[in-house]
């Protein structure tokens, strides 16, 4: 500043100068108390000054404005909380309602089922078709089945390289015609059941049964007489295939006959018929 | 003691009116509550130092609350509200803290 003046230009104010904390900083009290004080000659001792009325209107002012926010604050707080905890019991109760709704449904089918099978039993024609029914389900896979059969696991050769020497949708095809053929009454796939609607091939990279996509190592169970069921697979065209691959391309392939297998139902949207209707022998 | 007494009032008021703040005031309420606050440490500096001036106090505590109000609410037109929110509450923290460090060194000769 000094310089400034000894060259005669106009003094550069300090803010242009100073970094703006700086500047914060040092003139954190307002320059004007300093002023007026300068301008009336008033630098004497704090006892000296008495702060008049306008400064206890002010001090009023500032202590109503304080206690208004803080009143503020605390109201909105109250009031958010209070809308929080009425959502979540609205919530709660919805939620009970849904799983109130939910077991109804379950009763329901229940009671359905139980007036069907009680309709059908009270006719000896509504017995037969009641065997039937239950005949058909376990042929088309809708209800769950359990039995003696075998248990066929394959994968991909180690180390495979080219597509010889993994596990194709074809190989699981030939896998599965090779067990029909052999005695197989109802077939899984890795939990999949197949019905008579389902499909194995590829999506992508991976092998779809009922469109779900699977993941290796596959493990086929299928329900039959354990005892001959080995035997005849091999007698089959496409179980020969399957001990070509296992001995030349080096296929995983183990079967083993079991006491007791239990497969799943097939998933319901595999049982669904939307075109085709009875018809009459032609 | 007479700024003490004004301070007792002004809360007692506060207190026992609790006026409802119209939805539109409510966001500059706190930067308000800031700046005069930092109005009434300058002044308590200023007491201290033996300069402190009725109209130097009242202007500045009015002149500071409007601004802060007016900074904010200009954020907010311009869709930087928050960042200006800080902007002013850095400023105004800092003057606070130096102001109540000058008080510090008044009362404790420290």
């Amino acid at each position: 500043m000094s310089t400034d003046q000894k060259t005669g230009t106009t003094p550069v104010p300090p803010q242009v100068r100073m970094p703006l904390l700086d500047y914060v900083t040092v003139h954190s009290l307002d320059e004007d108390y300093a002023d007026v004080a300068k301008r009336t000659g008033k630098k004497g001792e704090p006892s000296l000054i008495r702060p008049g009325l306008a400064a206890l209107l002010v001090m009023a002012l500032f202590g109503a404005l304080v206690t208004t926010a803080a009143v503020q604050t605390a109201r909105n707080a109250g009031q958010a909380s209070e809308g929080h905890n009425s959502l979540v019991t609205q919530i709660k109760a919805r939620t009970a309602q849904v799983d109130a709704q939910r077991a109804r449904i379950v009763s329901l089918r229940n009671e359905i089922d139980s007036l069907q099978n009680v309709y059908l039993d009270t006719t000896s024609q509504g017995r037969a078709l009641t065997a039937r029914l239950d005949r058909l389900k376990l042929l088309t896979g809708a209800v769950p089945v359990t039995g003696p059969g075998v248990k066929v696991v394959v994968d991909d050769a180690r180390g495979a390289v080219d597509d010889k020497q993994r596990v194709l949708d074809q190989d699981l095809q030939k896998l599965v015609n090779a067990l029909w053929a052999s005695g197989a009454e109802a077939i899984s796939i890795n939990g999949q059941r197949l019905s008579n609607l389902s499909a194995i091939r590829f999506a992508g990279s991976a092998i779809t049964v009922n469109f779900v996509s699977l993941s290796r190592p596959y493990t086929v169970l299928a329900v039959g007489n354990r005892d001959t069921m080995p035997a005849r697979f091999v007698e089959t065209e496409h179980g020969r295939d399957w001990l070509d691959l296992h001995a030349v391309e080096g296929l995983e392939f183990a079967m083993t006959s079991e006491d007791s297998l239990t497969l799943p139902a097939a998933p319901a949207r595999r049982l669904n018929l939307r075109h085709a209707t009875q018809g009459e022998n032609p | 003691m007479i700024a003490g007494l004004g301070l007792l009032v002004g809360v007692v008021l506060g207190l026992m009116l609790q006026p409802e703040v119209p939805l539109w005031l409510e966001p500059y309420l706190p930067i308000a509550v800031v700046a005069a606050l930092d109005a009434v440490f300058g002044a308590l500096r200023a007491f201290l130092d033996g300069i402190f001036d009725d109209k130097v106090f009242v202007i500045s505590f009015i002149s500071n609350v409007l601004i802060a109000a007016l900074i904010v609410y200009l954020g907010d037109k311009l869709g930087v509200g928050g960042q200006l929110s800080t902007g002013v509450i850095v400023v105004l923290g800092i003057r606070i803290f130096s102001n109540v460090a000058a008080i510090r060194r008044h009362i404790f000769h420290a």
